[in-house]
């Protein structure tokens, strides 16, 4: 319950409350005033004009006349609400219903006490409004009335106003409470995924409840922050389950290496000949570590800040010149199809990597004979780049795996590579704000991306 | 040589003079960025080496330093970042070469002799000759024995940069950078392949070959007396 109440929900519907109670105090205020003060006046105007009307009598035709006409008045049962009472000089009741009355010239409120018996009207709710004048022969007379209804509508003002008031902040209280519930739990739905997860259960998720509002936005990035952490971990776990696992077979084979020299060499010739396949070894291993870095770096992606403008076309060209001879060695075909002049924004030396790797690709994994095309086009402002060879291809299922580090296909275990080609490459594309696409050639492999270019 | 090697690995700089004592150099060796600078600043060698990342003063900074006070000896960094930019930064900071490590030590005595060597930036070849091979620079034409060589734009760069290291070892990495801008290991034979194609057009014919391979080490361009 505490926790309720110290949410900053419940707070803000508290708050409203109370400004909502103290808008309603101001409004209810400024009814009491004016309704009391417009029937006051309305009372007094007609004891005015009574109390005007007995002394004009009393000038023309004698204070009895005016006696006369106080008895018939307080006879007559329509006008249980007056009240009257006329004094001959000195303090001489001659007429009147107000018992124990005292003498006042001008405005006066008579709180009837309890042995003041006015018409069985004891209680607060009847006062007796009124007021004294001297008449023509010195007699004193006063005309009131009851003010019951004054006095009844300013009781009715304040008594709405206590329950109105006490209605409004019950109300604010009770919508904070479902509110801050409503919201509480699902924080609590946030702080169990949060403690499962820190517990070790990572594919553990916030509930949502589809309703599309902040919260619910809130739970659903969370989620989608979570899921990109679990990949990212995933591919860690991956990683280096198989860094350890390539990198073991090259260094037992080094270790059986000179367990054979120690062993079996007899000649300086014979130890030369396993000192340099070991040193062999120990290159290959370094080399699939520098590449690991160099990728690590990439993806760090520091590389960014020194991009410049470069012309993709010349450097197509450039490195299909280099390898048509190589291409040509190797029994394979190398074809290009290179528009000129198309400028993008990137790391040149990156970039040669990136499409010296793609090409080694095609000429190290296909059977001798392959076509291999090297194509480079403007489309939609972007510089697609594709290479495709007609060679063996990968498997569906296989084809997005060999972006991973160290994924290697079965049928390439033989060849020479480190399975980190494919990965380095798709670090460079992603560097440069683009995806390696992998695509059935039927038959063969096409690899594309797409750069956006820089109008020249 | 007398050479300055600024290493704070004393394992690595104890191949490292063992190694190129072998190759008839006089090597000292400084432990430290501060003795380093002292030493160097002497003027006394006739390339230095320096490891990147050394206690008090690191490589970087030696070598800025000494670039600043117009100290003009070649140097090499040595480095075990297979950094991106730490060679560019490297070279920025006035280097003359840089090599990752670890790296065989063909590759460091290689680069050292190409250091040594470097001609002094103000005289502009226009000619390159070795014996019966002429290289015109301006005109692009290469001759052996008065008959004209084609060569590839690609084997020309190739050829030049073999003419200008005449007799000396240059290496496989050595080419890749110098030649084709690779900063990186191909899978496959770019360098063999060129070299076969650029010997076929330059010796074919002749009485001798002119570009020796060195297995597991790199290529050596001999003029006729060594051929013989």
């Amino acid at each position: 319950m505490l926790r309720l109440f110290n949410t900053a929900n419940f707070r803000l519907s508290a708050l409203c409350g109370v400004v909502f109670a103290c808008c309603f105090a101001i409004f209810l205020f400024f009814t009491y005033w004016t309704t009391t003060n417009v029937l006051e006046q309305q009372l007094r105007a007609r004891v005015r004009d009574e109390l005007n009307a007995f002394v004009t009598e009393a000038k023309t035709d004698g204070t009895q006349t005016v006696v006369q006409d106080i008895i018939e008045r307080l006879n007559n049962a329509a006008t249980t609400l007056a009240f009257y009472s006329l004094n001959d000089a000195p303090n001489q009741k001659l007429v009147g219903n107000i018992p124990n009355f005292q003498e006042q010239l001008g405005w006066q409120k008579i709180i009837p006490t309890a042995d003041t018996d006015i018409t069985g009207a004891q209680d607060e709710d009847h006062q007796i409004w009124g007021q004294g004048e001297r008449l023509a022969d010195g007699s004193f007379i006063f005309v009131g009335q009851d003010a019951y209804r004054v006095l009844a509508a300013q009781e009715a003002i304040i008594d709405s106003f206590f329950w109105l008031a006490g209605l409004a902040t019950v109300l604010a209280l009770l919508a904070g409470i479902i509110v801050s519930r409503k919201f509480l739990g699902r924080i609590d739905d946030i702080n169990k995924t949060s403690l499962a997860i820190i517990n070790g259960n990572l594919k553990e998720r916030i509930p949502m409840r589809g309703t599309s509002d902040e919260i619910d936005k809130l739970s659903a990035n969370l989620n989608r922050l979570l899921d990109s952490n679990q990949d990212l971990l995933d591919s860690l776990k991956h990683v280096s389950t198989n860094i350890a696992h390539d990198l073991r077979t090259p260094l037992s084979r080094l270790r059986q290496r000179l367990e054979d020299a120690q062993s079996t060499a007899k000649s300086a010739a014979e130890f030369r000949s396993h000192i340099s396949s070991a040193l062999n070894d120990s290159d290959q291993l370094l080399s699939t570590f520098s590449a690991l870095l160099r990728i690590s770096q990439i993806e760090s992606g520091s590389r960014k800040s020194a991009f410049s403008r470069l012309d993709l076309s010349q450097l197509c060209e450039r490195v299909t010149n280099i390898y048509l001879a190589v291409v040509e060695d190797s029994d394979r075909k190398l074809l290009r199809d290179i528009e000129p002049s198309i400028i993008v924004l990137g790391d040149e030396e990156l970039l040669l990597q990136m499409l010296v790797n793609l090409l080694e690709n095609a000429i190290c994994h296909t059977p001798v004979g392959t076509r291999i095309i090297l194509k480079l086009h403007l489309e939609k402002q972007h510089a697609r780049l594709s290479i495709s060879d007609n060679g063996l291809g990968i498997p569906d299922k296989q084809r997005l795996k060999v972006l991973d580090r160290f994924y290697r296909l079965e049928e390439s275990r033989t060849t020479p590579g480190n399975g980190l080609g494919l990965s380095l490459v798709s670090a460079i594309a992603q560097l440069h704000n683009s995806v390696i696409e992998l695509e059935d050639n039927a038959p063969g492999l096409r690899v594309s991306l797409s750069l956006p270019s820089i109008e020249t | 040589m007398k050479l300055l090697l600024i290493e704070d690995d004393a394992s690595t700089a104890d191949f490292i003079r063992r190694g190129l004592s072998e190759h008839g150099h006089v090597l000292d060796v400084a432990e430290n960025g501060k003795d380093g600078l002292f030493l160097a600043a002497s003027g006394a060698y006739d390339a230095l080496i320096i490891d990147r990342m050394l206690p008090v003063f690191d490589g970087l900074s030696i070598v800025k330093m000494l670039r600043a006070t117009g100290n003009p000896t070649p140097l090499l960094l040595l480095t075990t970042m297979g950094g991106l930019d730490d060679r560019v930064e490297g070279l920025e900071a006035g280097a003359d070469d840089y090599l990752v490590k670890p790296f065989a030590l063909v590759e460091l005595v290689a680069r050292l002799a190409a250091l040594a060597r470097r001609p002094p930036l103000s005289t502009v070849q226009t000619t390159l000759k070795i014996d019966e091979l002429e290289m015109d620079l301006l005109k692009r034409i290469v001759k052996r024995g008065g008959k004209t060589i084609d060569l590839q734009p690609q084997e020309f760069k190739l050829l030049e940069y073999l003419m200008r290291s005449e007799g000396r070892v240059v290496t496989r990495t050595m080419l890749l950078e110098a030649v084709w801008n690779f900063h990186f290991d191909p899978q496959t034979s770019v360098v063999e392949t060129h070299i076969s194609r650029l010997r076929a057009k330059l010796d074919k014919g002749f009485s001798y070959e002119m570009i020796l391979t060195l297995r597991g080490v790199g290529y050596r361009m001999i003029g006729h007396a060594e051929a013989l």
